[in-house]
């Protein structure tokens, strides 16, 4: 398959510091999830690949044209920025079809376009309030809005789960992936692996500017799967349940806190221990005040990958 | 060949015209321009005050029209449209940057350019507009008891003319400042209220340097009286060259501010 995207020894710095870091790789249809902790460069690669920032060293290239000042490219590309501005005293419906009318279709296309993009947000009922007006959830959607109502063949989406409800990140999941059948090219980054997971098998993964790894999600899932998971648990008998714990084989370590009422269990096998601990519950009494597992962030994962 | 440049410019010129609709509706509802608008009216209560006071004190010897001709240059051409033209004039790059909205304009299939002449089109029509409603009311108070007559009215679309001519000036250096500077406010305010007003005055060519120096060339000479020193050591330019500098200026600062902001690249603050 032709890629659309390329990207060739892709370097950016904001003075001293570094964005990204000699990126070169190519994205073909499908989504593609863009994957690493926040600060990794995931923004600055989107914003590199849509022509908002020019890069120091490299070349990018939409469908083998160069992005930087290359305006007609825009008709086949839609991008949903991770920053929460809008034209705050606009209303909702104002706001697509004003960008809808800066594609050059005529009023009533316009207009077509932007209740269709609306519907498909759910923001029709509130099309007519003011911008500012909004939720947060609802001002994700309308940007989700602006992105697709010119139907574009790229459409590029940074954090768009970010802040949102469970409700409201399922709807937008849902929006994405329904995009995918469509032939489309879909870029969506995340820093939570779970949002990426759900969307889409495809992924890369972005680590201090460089691409740590690309490939099928199964390979990170595995790279996690090995890696020392550390749960807390806080319940009214501590010791009984660290005594079942340390039977088991996947049980790495068991700590007790200071105040002995919670334990810290390492394991290398999270499913195992999470599908164990009802039974454990249940058969011995114990009442659980609280379930955490402090090192579940993509983070810890890096630091763990990269050896810190 | 020219079919394409003929395509190309048309456009070109259709951008243009989507972003100044769009610019034009937004401007119009914004709390900024609300605020502007009110502003332009402090002549307009200073013309009803001298008015006033002319009626009930009964010492109303001084014409209408020569307050009227005092309130052009005092308020308007030397302060109000060196206000409206930087407040409105920066913030065509500068809201952008600073509201981050920038990037839903730059992520559409019309170039910089005509994102920076439309909104600056906009915005000048915005502008000369409520420069325009406020010397209407003002030369309508002071000429109250005289609008009969009608050679007044070219007096009043004279001064309308020159101050919408400086505003289309003032705007398009403005706009280039806003392209150009992160704190175009500030260099703006020591531009109108530094520069402007103390280059006019000077001898010879320099004067020549400043923009209210074609402006004011525009005007009648001076008349004697107690604002006449606001036109002091004027060498006036013929009119032709005083309308040709203005409209060079115009291009050259709006040509600067297209290149600018084509070229430059706006990082945006995460």
């Amino acid at each position: 398959m032709k890629p659309i995207v390329e990207t060739k020894n892709l370097s950016k710095w904001y003075g001293n510091v570094l964005g990204l870091s000699d990126v070169t790789l190519q994205i073909e249809p499908g989504i593609t999830g863009i994957l690493g902790p926040n600060g990794a460069g995931k923004s600055t690669f989107l914003k590199l690949i849509t022509g908002q920032i020019k890069p120091n060293i490299g070349t990018v290239k939409i469908k083998g044209q160069k992005i930087w000042n290359n305006y007609r490219l825009f008709s086949i590309i839609g991008f949903c920025p991770e920053q929460d501005f809008f034209y705050e005293e606009i209303t909702g419906w104002q706001f697509v079809t004003s960008l809808l009318k800066l594609h050059h279709f005529s009023e009533s296309e316009v207009e077509t376009r932007a209740q269709k993009a609306l519907e498909i947000v759910e923001l029709v009922e509130d099309k007519d309030r003011v911008i500012r007006s909004y939720s947060h959830g609802m001002r994700q959607r309308l940007k989700f809005a602006q992105a697709i109502a010119h139907d574009p063949e790229i459409i590029v989406l940074d954090e768009p789960l970010s802040g949102l409800d469970p409700l409201g990140r399922r709807k937008i999941i849902h929006l994405i992936k329904s995009y995918k059948g469509e032939g489309r090219t879909i870029i969506v980054s995340s820093h939570v692996l779970p949002e990426i997971e759900a969307m889409t098998k495809r992924i890369i993964l972005i680590h201090q500017g460089k691409i740590f790894a690309q490939g099928d999600i199964h390979y990170i899932r595995d790279l996690i799967d090995t890696h020392p998971h550390i749960i807390s648990i806080k319940c009214s008998n501590a010791r009984q349940l660290a005594s079942k714990f340390i039977q088991q084989d996947y049980v790495l370590k068991v700590h007790f806190s200071s105040s002995n009422d919670s334990l810290l269990i390492e394991t290398n096998n999270r499913d195992k221990l999470f599908s164990l601990l009802p039974s454990l519950f249940i058969e011995n009494k114990i009442e659980v005040d609280e379930i955490t597992s402090p090192d579940d962030n993509l983070q810890a994962v890096f630091d763990y990958l990269v050896g810190k | 060949m020219n079919q394409k440049n003929t395509g190309r410019l048309s456009f070109f010129l259709d951008s243009v015209k989507n972003v100044y609709s769009i610019f034009l509706s937004m401007g119009r509802r914004a709390k900024k321009t609300k605020i502007f608008f009110l502003f332009s009216f402090l002549p307009v209560v200073i013309a009803f005050i001298i008015k006033f006071n002319q009626i009930f004190s009964g010492r109303g010897k001084i014409q209408g029209i020569y307050i009227f001709s005092n309130l052009i240059v005092v308020f308007y051409l030397q302060f109000l449209i060196l206000i409206l033209a930087l407040f409105f004039g920066t913030s065509v790059a500068s809201e952008e940057t600073e509201g981050q909205t920038l990037i839903y304009l730059t992520t559409r299939p019309i170039s910089k350019s005509a994102i920076v002449l439309g909104k600056y089109s906009a915005y000048t029509t915005l502008v000369i507009l409520m420069m325009s409603v406020g010397v209407l009311l003002s030369f309508l108070i002071l000429n109250v008891n005289n609008l009969g007559n009608f050679s007044l009215y070219k007096i009043l679309l004279r001064d309308v003319v020159v101050l919408g001519l400086g505003l289309i000036c003032y705007t398009a250096f403005f706009t280039f400042l806003g392209a150009f500077l992160k704190k175009s406010i500030i260099v703006g305010l020591v531009f109108s209220f530094g520069w402007e007003n103390v280059i006019q005055y000077f001898p010879g060519s320099t004067q020549r340097f400043s923009i209210i120096h074609y402006l004011k060339s525009l005007l009648p000479a001076p008349r004697t009286g107690r604002f006449s020193f606001l036109m002091f050591r004027l060498e006036p330019s013929p009119t032709g060259t005083a309308i040709f500098m203005l409209f060079l200026i115009t291009v050259i600062f709006l040509c600067l501010a297209c290149i600018l902001f084509s070229q430059k690249e706006y990082i945006l603050e995460d």
